[in-house]
């Protein structure tokens, strides 16, 4: 075989891991456990009340059974035949209930997704709102900071200004969140300073920024600057500077050149950059935990978590995350179709 | 004009007339773009003024000042209809939509391309884009357009149509257009005067005429037109005349620049000067030995005893079959100029 042959061969090798690979992620990965997901959220175990009596019941003998078997190791040797005999009395009408008892009965529907109360969905419409808000105060803080590093003169000054928005992602995102929150905690740096300055009085105990929605939502755009940051760059960065200079060298004031020019241009990354802050925000965990502490209102990611890990009830959880992320979808869709931008410019 | 410690453009002083055509002409990176950027305001002048109808524009913005630019690339926003890309000056002054539109729509009829108002410039060919960015450009009435080479992009004959289109605009419109170019026949066809620049210095302004006959410097005449240069030595001067003493004889040619007598020097002939030999007392004898029909012309190399090549050309008059091997050529004293040494253009 020829090493031409052999080359090809190997790119076909190589190439058809590569789609192996993404195959397996996207299956194994996204679509399977979404499944698993949606399909735990379509059931829920349902018993009748005498069955839900009959388990107590069996419960309490279980721990008589207990009970005994300690009396046991620590009772007389005159004693024990009694126990023993009392022991087996209570096994046998344990297994005589048990044979009795039904499982309880799987049932599929839509209940889960109704069973949202309506607190839990106030907190829901909240964190989508907030997501909104917090995606429109990254563009805002990201826009003159993609625009300046992408019209920068200099390659160097370029280079320095991302790497210094780089930086700080070298770091753990919970350290990143706990550096606002030492900022902005009671006994916080910027407590402190205003102390200092003598526009809050030190008795008071401080301004309680943790409480308010706000510090979230400057904790998480920090934590999330780059996802926005990095598109909009892109954008501006293919943006030919002849068509900044005609724009200018016509009159354009500022505003004109980036509504006109610029912004039309870079509509494709302001969309990405927006569908990434949006989504990250929406499903973000360790943010509102972090900064509010249960102080500030919950995020609907916090009620999703304690379905899960402190109710127990994986079926109402799943319900709960896949209503998110459904809704998630259908915002940045219309999001999407409002900026009239296609997938196919998103994968640009 | 100074780049760091490059000079981009040398302290210079011109003098461009209300209306005229002027063309800044020269080699790549000769500064004629410096020198335009400076005019519309992009690059602040490191020492000197600048001047446009008298007033100084030192401080004032390039969208502030009288001047509009064509750029290479054109520029047209890709995003805008054609109409829009016209009207976009006026929007930029504040012009309301409807009044917009009818100007640009009275704009493209001066660059005849009224049935395409609301096409996208991608739908448009190379020469229309050319004509929409020219309107753009006029539709702010400056009285100053600049031009940075706008026809290179196209292919040779929609150029040379183009020549003659922005000669014929620029004389409905009356204002002063300054062309950049390093394409020597566009510059002659199209200018009032045109401005010879090499390594950001002005070698010579001119009328595309006196440019060609009577070039000031050994570069201008080998950057304008064809040219053959003998290394020379005034042996005697006589008025403007002087006798030249060359390695192929001595010849009468004119001294513009008074070269004094002893001086080294460049004798100067155009191609087509290089006459056959009958009735001139300047002659030269060589072997032909390159040879090209250029149709109404043919072009041809003589190689003289001494080993010096010559170009000549000569109007097919129906005899050129009939060139010998070896041919006498002449030139009067008039079509023959002594030039002080310098450098040449070194495109050959």
């Amino acid at each position: 075989m020829s090493s031409g042959a052999l080359a090809s061969l190997d790119r076909r090798l190589l190439s058809g891991l590569c789609w192996l690979l993404a195959a397996i992620w996207v299956f194994g990965l996204v679509l399977l456990p979404q499944l698993f997901m949606i399909e735990t959220s379509l059931w829920w175990l349902e018993r009748d009340p005498q069955a839900t009596a009959l388990s107590q019941r069996i419960d309490r003998l279980y721990q008589e059974v207990m009970l005994r078997e300690l009396d046991l190791q620590a009772a007389p040797v005159e004693r024990r035949p009694l126990l023993e005999d009392e022991i087996a009395r209570l096994r046998e009408e344990i297994a005589l209930l048990e044979a009795r008892e039904q499982q309880p009965v799987k049932v599929y529907g839509f209940a889960n997704y109704a069973r949202m109360s309506g607190l839990h969905l106030q907190v829901f419409l909240r964190t989508l709102a907030y997501s909104v808000l917090v995606t429109l105060l990254s563009l805002a803080v990201c826009y003159p900071v993609a625009w300046t590093a992408a019209r920068a003169r200099s390659r160097r000054g370029r280079a320095l200004l991302l790497l210094a928005l780089v930086i700080p992602y070298a770091i753990n995102e919970l350290l990143r969140v706990y550096a606002w929150l030492m900022i902005f905690d009671y006994e916080g740096l910027l407590n402190a300073l205003l102390v200092r300055l003598g526009l809050v009085d030190r008795q008071s105990g401080g301004i309680p920024f943790l409480t308010y929605p706000f510090t979230t939502f400057v904790a998480m755009v920090y934590a999330y600057i780059l996802f926005m940051v990095f598109p909009l760059y892109n954008a501006f960065e293919s943006l030919d500077e002849h068509q900044v200079e005609a724009a200018r060298d016509l009159g354009a004031s500022t505003w004109l050149l980036h509504r006109r020019v610029v912004v039309p241009h870079a509509r494709p990354g302001i969309a990405v950059g927006c569908v990434m802050t949006f989504m990250l925000s929406a499903g973000s965990y360790s943010v509102p935990q972090i900064m509010s502490r249960g102080l500030g209102g919950d995020w609907f990611s916090q009620l999703v978590y304690r379905q899960f890990f402190e109710a127990n009830n994986w079926n109402i959880g799943a319900a709960y995350a896949f209503s998110l992320l459904l809704a998630c979808l259908v915002f940045v869709g219309l999001v999407m179709r409002l900026f009239r931008v296609g997938i196919r410019e998103i994968a640009r | 004009m100074r780049f760091d410690r490059l000079v981009a453009v040398e302290p210079t002083d011109l003098d461009i007339r209300a209306g005229e055509f002027f063309s800044l002409l020269g080699p790549s990176g000769c500064g004629k773009t410096t020198l335009l950027r400076l005019i519309s305001g992009f690059l602040k002048p490191t020492t000197g003024r600048i001047l446009i109808g008298g007033r100084d524009m030192a401080g004032i913005p390039p969208s502030r000042r009288p001047t509009a630019l064509i750029f290479q690339n054109l520029a047209l926003f890709p995003l805008m209809s054609v109409w829009e890309n016209v009207a976009f000056g006026l929007e930029a002054r504040g012009v309301a939509k409807a009044e917009r539109r009818r100007r640009a729509e009275a704009l493209l009829e001066l660059v005849a391309l009224a049935g395409s108002a609301d096409k996208k410039p991608a739908e448009l060919s190379g020469g229309q884009r050319q004509r929409v960015a020219i309107a753009r450009a006029l539709a702010v009435e400056p009285s100053v357009l600049l031009l940075d080479e706008p026809l290179s992009a196209l292919d040779l004959k929609l150029r040379q149509h183009m020549r003659h289109e922005l000669r014929a605009i620029q004389r409905r419109v009356g204002i002063t257009f300054v062309y950049i170019t390093h394409d020597q026949g566009e510059a002659l066809t199209m200018s009032d005067r045109v401005a010879v620049m090499r390594r950001g210095r002005i070698e010579q302004v001119d009328t595309p005429e006196r440019l060609y006959e009577e070039p000031a410097t050994a570069f201008v005449a080998t950057f304008v037109g064809g040219s053959n240069l003998v290394p020379a030595r005034v042996r005697r001067k006589a008025g403007t005349e002087c006798l030249a003493e060359t390695p192929l004889g001595n010849f009468r040619a004119r001294n513009p620049q008074d070269l004094a007598e002893g001086a080294e020097g460049l004798l100067f002939v155009r191609p087509e000067r290089l006459r056959p030999a009958a009735g001139h007392d300047n002659r030269i004898r060589g072997r032909v030995v390159e040879r090209a029909f250029e149709g109404p012309f043919l072009l041809f190399t003589i190689e003289t005893s001494q080993g010096q090549r010559l170009q000549v050309q000569w109007l097919n008059e129906g005899d050129v079959h009939a060139l010998a091997a070896e041919v006498e050529v002449g030139f009067s004293a008039g079509d023959a100029r002594i030039l002080p040494p310098g450098p040449l253009a070194d495109e050959r």
